[in-house]
């Protein structure tokens, strides 16, 4: 029944109905196995079984004599969310277009004196022992692909 | 169990101090994370991969219509919050919020920390929490409408939902891990190989790498206790409902469990971290009036040693 406030004061019954519907909807992504349904989701974040090796897409800085300079999340993304910035790369490699944001990439680099050094941008996919990264280990690259490369011009 | 969700009997105050407490947080979040929406609206619309309400929707919104969205979320977070016209302020919030979170999830990174956050305001905003310690309360005193304050099953009801989908929210995590990954995934060696993928990737990135990450791939034996009772806390959340000591106990469990996961995998799951995902478990409103005896109390003892 509706209350004179107009919020709805549910006898038991309904309560209890209304409580099963709830449960039904955040169990239902889980029974079809989808994770679209956002903000319903089966959280399968971490879940799977992982390998010690990976492939990462990201972008590096190159300078003159040819030496790799990391590049930050923003200037890579133009965020400072790591997650989003890979997520977002990841995303613009499958769909083709991994030139378009190169060359985002060295305008935004192009801008900032303190990559002054960097004259080109790489757009890669390197695979590695993220073990051996994490423990700091030198050899950890397994593979380097260049998918994208263009120049930054100043 | 279900009895002492649906019979769940509280004050109002209560069920009020929750709208207060997820009301600032979602505003804070909404504004820490003002850079993430807005730069949606930038987004190369090929890039649009939508997910829940947005499927049906080919193309992306326009930056228009996310800007307005994030300003009307506030203004009606913060109406919501404060109690003002709370009925219609407390939808649009919620709406609002689903919409930016959908919206920041359809372009092919699902983050998960959303999701319980969301549900949780919706479901307050269904619920009757401006009936105390709001501004429609103070207009509906003026204009001679009492007021309901007995503790009843009108604000029990509601907290008791709330933490019903944050324990959901936990089990289908838990079972994941062994519905997706297996016996294996409690070995300890999946969860180095995350927390690996998770350094690593944010190294190459450029982000900062996870503070304890080295040290626990180094010492992984640590790793499958830890690993199991990952997955023992998030399949043990309904204990929360057995009685006050079971759930602090579970709610420090898990708490502490986001800790590990942030020093390792520098993974944030804001909401339970500032404990507002387990707020609904807890008399609020004790802490409230605890808060304000003390200020009441310290007031004369200011006045006399300033004098």
């Amino acid at each position: 029944m509706t209350g004179e406030d107009g919020w709805v004061d549910l006898a038991r019954t309904r309560r209890l109905a209304v409580t099963t519907a709830v449960v039904a909807l955040l169990v239902a992504p889980v029974v079809v196995n989808t994770d679209g349904w956002f903000p319903l989701s089966t959280y399968p974040m971490y879940s799977s079984t992982r390998g010690v090796e990976t492939t990462f897409v990201t972008a590096q800085g190159l300078t003159g004599d040819g030496n790799q300079r990391d590049l930050t999340p923003s200037l890579i993304g133009g965020s400072d969310d790591p997650l989003l910035v890979v997520g977002e790369l990841r995303a613009v490699l499958a769909a083709g277009r991994g030139d378009e944001r190169c060359a985002e990439i060295a305008s935004r680099v192009s801008s900032r004196d303190d990559y002054g050094d960097v004259t080109a941008i790489e757009v890669v996919a390197e695979r590695h022992d993220n073990v051996a990264r994490t423990r700091g280990d030198d050899d950890s690259l397994v593979n380097r692909e260049v998918r994208a490369r263009c120049e930054v011009e100043r | 169990m279900i009895g002492r969700i649906v019979d769940h009997a509280a004050p109002a105050e209560r069920l009020a101090a929750l709208r207060i407490v997820v009301g600032v947080f979602v505003v804070v979040y909404l504004v820490g994370r003002s850079p993430v929406f807005l730069a949606l609206a930038d987004r190369p619309t090929d890039d649009f991969d939508p997910v829940g309400l947005l499927v049906p929707f080919a193309a992306a919104p326009g930056g228009a219509i996310v800007i307005t969205a994030l300003v009307v979320t506030l203004a009606a977070g913060i109406a919501a919050t404060i109690g003002y016209r709370y009925r219609p302020a407390a939808m649009v919030f919620a709406g609002g919020l689903s919409f930016l979170t959908t919206l920041r999830s359809s372009w092919g990174q699902l983050l998960h920390f959303e999701n319980l956050m969301v549900l949780q305001l919706v479901v307050l905003a269904c619920a009757p929490a401006s009936d105390v310690w709001s501004l429609d309360a103070r207009r509906s005193t003026r204009t001679g409408r009492p007021g309901p304050i007995e503790p009843s099953t009108r604000y029990g009801w509601p907290l008791a939902v709330a933490s019903l989908v944050m324990v959901i929210t936990y089990v289908i995590a838990g079972a994941a891990k062994l519905r997706y990954g297996g016996i294996d995934w409690l070995d300890g060696e999946t969860l180095r190989n995350h927390v690996a993928y998770s350094a690593a990737r944010l190294d190459l990135i450029g982000g900062n790498p996870p503070l304890l990450a080295e040290l626990v791939v180094e010492h992984a034996w640590i790793l499958a206790p830890a690993a199991f009772v990952a997955v023992a806390i998030e399949l043990a959340a309904p204990i929360v409902f057995i009685g006050p000591r079971w759930r602090n106990s579970w709610v420090a469990a898990a708490w502490l469990m986001h800790v590990g996961i942030l020093a390792t995998m520098s993974v944030g799951f804001p909401s339970p971290l500032f404990g507002v995902a387990f707020a609904p478990l807890f008399p609020l409103e004790r802490f409230v009036r605890s808060t304000r005896r003390w200020i009441e109390r310290r007031r004369p003892f200011r006045s006399v040693a300033a004098s």
